[in-house]
């Protein structure tokens, strides 16, 4: 379970300080959770802080029992690579890989040899329907697919927590829908944090919390998420 | 492999600034090589000739280091037969006097070389295996025996005059079959006509021969101890000598590659740099799904030893192409190849091109792997 204690954290910006997230503390249960608020109400912040990728001024976080705020940088990535995968607004693949390429590289990190590799990756592309893909240069597919490759990404090592940073931001709504069914279907097994500030689609994970001026408002625990017959 | 495969296609997905680079490279390791192969060709031909020198020891005046072909000749009479005479007690096969005399500028085919030999003693005594392909082989007083790639240069034949001086005049006697070596290029007259030319009674070097068995060391030891003012060198010890001169003339010409070589690193390095800048949010992504700064470090790094790799082959081919057409131009003149490209130049070559990757990769990697990954990601 990955939980947060007391998450604050302050930039300096010039003279000023900026508090961008003040004493955030919430433990994620499995399942899809949504987070959701204005710009600048500290979602960004929150998925850094998180995933590691920042370390929070006060407060820690804690994936099981271990401390996430206290390891070295590499073994943050380490803890990523194993236990945490990322699906971004910008789709964020590697533009000289294939699409088979870019879903085994987290596998090439973690030392699976090449042909496990090369088997997973175009398992899990087919799990998302890109079977037909797996060849592709990122360029050479549309937005949507693009992003289905990052899932794939995401899930080649089935990681327990998957965070999305605004998923589906860029894409026309067809893409949209194909995106938020395979990514609340995968969420159900493991830990999803959706970051987005698009409410209709906050609105099919099992709960929101609303942030606002760096804080966490409040809790929302939906009965029958929406959406959640996709 | 995936890795290297990374690599490679990010240099291809930017071809025209990769190729520049490469270029770059090419040209600094070419020269480099070129430049080195100069001394290697020398080291190869010098002691190749030396390993054909028949006597086993060269007696040069004291503070004289080498052949002794530039040497003033300072080797009195006396000397020589002081020399004869220490020689006749150690048991030596043959005491030679000999003297040198150049003639001509700094274009080969216009340059001579009189090697002066004293009465009765054949070319091939001093060059073993030298033969007349027309003529006689030992000049008469008045006579000259031409090697055969001077003879051909400069169109001498049976009956050619060679005037040295106002008052001395030679005909060509004959014409020596080619060795290969420096043999080729020398004309040997007899030693009374040199003498008169330079207007001495001296000896610039004098050779000696042993019979088998002798130790080439001890015999020059004794001689040295037994004629003052003269220096005893064992083929060895001219080798010896060779090898350092070479030595510091390789530092000169690498110092002047220097300056190719350190443009072909920046070179290296700006691509790399810019490269890590465009790639940026690349790195931060590979960081945010789990890779460790040593992974970044290595593809930054991998980058520029691939570029420095490429471009030091590619570089020592084309300084391998530039030496062979060099050569033919030398063995057409003077017949040694000047230049050659030994396995250890190619090893060095592209050790330094490898070395100047690393270097100019450093820092870019260095950078690459420390960008937060916020940062990276354009998440701050």
């Amino acid at each position: 379970m990955l939980r947060a204690e007391n998450l604050t954290k302050r930039y300096r910006q010039g003279e000023k300080e900026v508090v961008a997230l003040q004493g955030f503390t919430y433990a994620f249960p499995k399942g899809a959770t949504a987070v959701v608020g204005p710009s600048g109400s500290g979602k960004t912040t929150l998925l850094n802080l998180l995933a590691g990728f920042d370390l929070p001024t006060e407060g820690g976080v804690f994936l099981g029992e271990t401390p996430l705020h206290r390891l070295p940088e590499d073994e943050r990535a380490g803890v990523r690579l194993r236990h945490m995968g990322f699906v971004f607004q910008q789709w964020n693949l590697i533009p000289t890989l294939t699409a088979l390429e870019n879903v085994a590289f987290p596998l090439l990190l973690s030392g699976w040899p090449q042909g496990k590799r090369q088997k997973r990756a175009a398992e899990v592309l087919e799990q998302v329907g890109l079977a037909h893909r797996l060849h592709h240069l990122p360029n050479r597919l549309s937005g949507g697919e693009q992003q289905r490759v990052a899932l794939a990404r995401a899930l080649a090592l089935d990681p327990g927590i998957l965070f999305a940073d605004e998923p589906t931001g860029n894409l026309d709504a067809e893409s949209r829908e194909q995106v938020a069914a395979l990514l609340f279907a995968q969420g159900k097994a493991r830990t999803l944090i959706l970051v987005t500030h698009d409410l209709e689609l906050a609105q099919r994970a099992g709960r929101i919390l609303y942030l606002k001026g760096g804080r966490l408002l409040r809790e929302e625990v939906l009965e029958v998420p929406q959406g959640q017959h996709l | 492999m995936e890795v290297f495969l990374l690599v490679l296609r990010n240099l291809m997905a930017r071809p025209v600034r990769s190729l520049l680079t490469l270029l770059g490279v090419v040209v600094a390791t070419s020269s480099m090589v070129l430049f080195l192969s100069f001394g290697e060709g020398l080291r190869k031909a010098l002691f190749q000739e030396l390993s054909r020198v028949g006597p086993a020891i060269q007696v040069v005046p004291e503070g004289v280091e080498g052949f002794g072909f530039g040497a003033f000749p300072e080797i009195t009479p006396e000397s020589f037969r002081a020399l004869e005479e220490a020689g006749k007690n150690l048991g030596v096969r043959a005491v030679i006097p000999t003297l040198f005399l150049t003639r001509g500028g700094f274009d080969p085919s216009t340059s001579f070389f009189f090697q002066g030999l004293p009465e009765g003693t054949a070319p091939d005594l001093l060059y073993p295996g030298t033969k007349s392909k027309e003529g006689r082989l030992l000049p008469s007083a008045r006579g000259a025996v031409v090697g055969a790639k001077v003879a051909k240069r400069s169109e001498l034949g049976l009956g050619s005059p060679l005037r040295l001086s106002p008052r001395v005049e030679l005909r060509v006697e004959g014409v020596l079959e080619e060795t290969g070596g420096l043999a080729d290029n020398l004309i040997f007259v007899p030693l009374p006509a040199l003498q008169e030319v330079l207007g001495t009674r001296n000896y610039s070097t004098v050779l000696v021969a042993l019979n088998p068995g002798q130790k080439a060391e001890e015999v020059a030891r004794a001689l040295e101890g037994a004629v003052p003012g003269l220096k005893a060198q064992t083929t060895s010890e001219v080798m010896r000598f060779a090898e350092r001169a070479l030595r510091i003339s390789d530092l000169v010409r690498f110092g002047i590659s220097l300056v190719a070589l350190v443009v072909g690193g920046l070179l290296v390095a700006n691509t790399v740099m810019m490269s890590v800048y465009e790639r940026i949010r690349e790195f931060g992504v590979m960081r945010a799904l789990g890779a460790k700064r040593g992974f970044i470090f290595r593809l930054v790094i991998l980058e520029a030893l691939l570029l420095a790799l490429m471009g030091g082959l590619l570089g020592l081919g084309v300084g391998s192409l530039a030496s062979s057409a060099i050569n033919l131009y030398t063995v057409d003149q003077v017949g040694l190849a000047l230049s050659a490209i030994t396995p250890r130049l190619a090893l060095f070559a592209l050790g330094v091109a490898l070395t100047l990757g690393l270097l100019a990769g450093l820092l870019p990697a260095h950078n690459a792997s420390r960008i937060p990954v916020v940062e990276a990601l354009g998440r701050v």
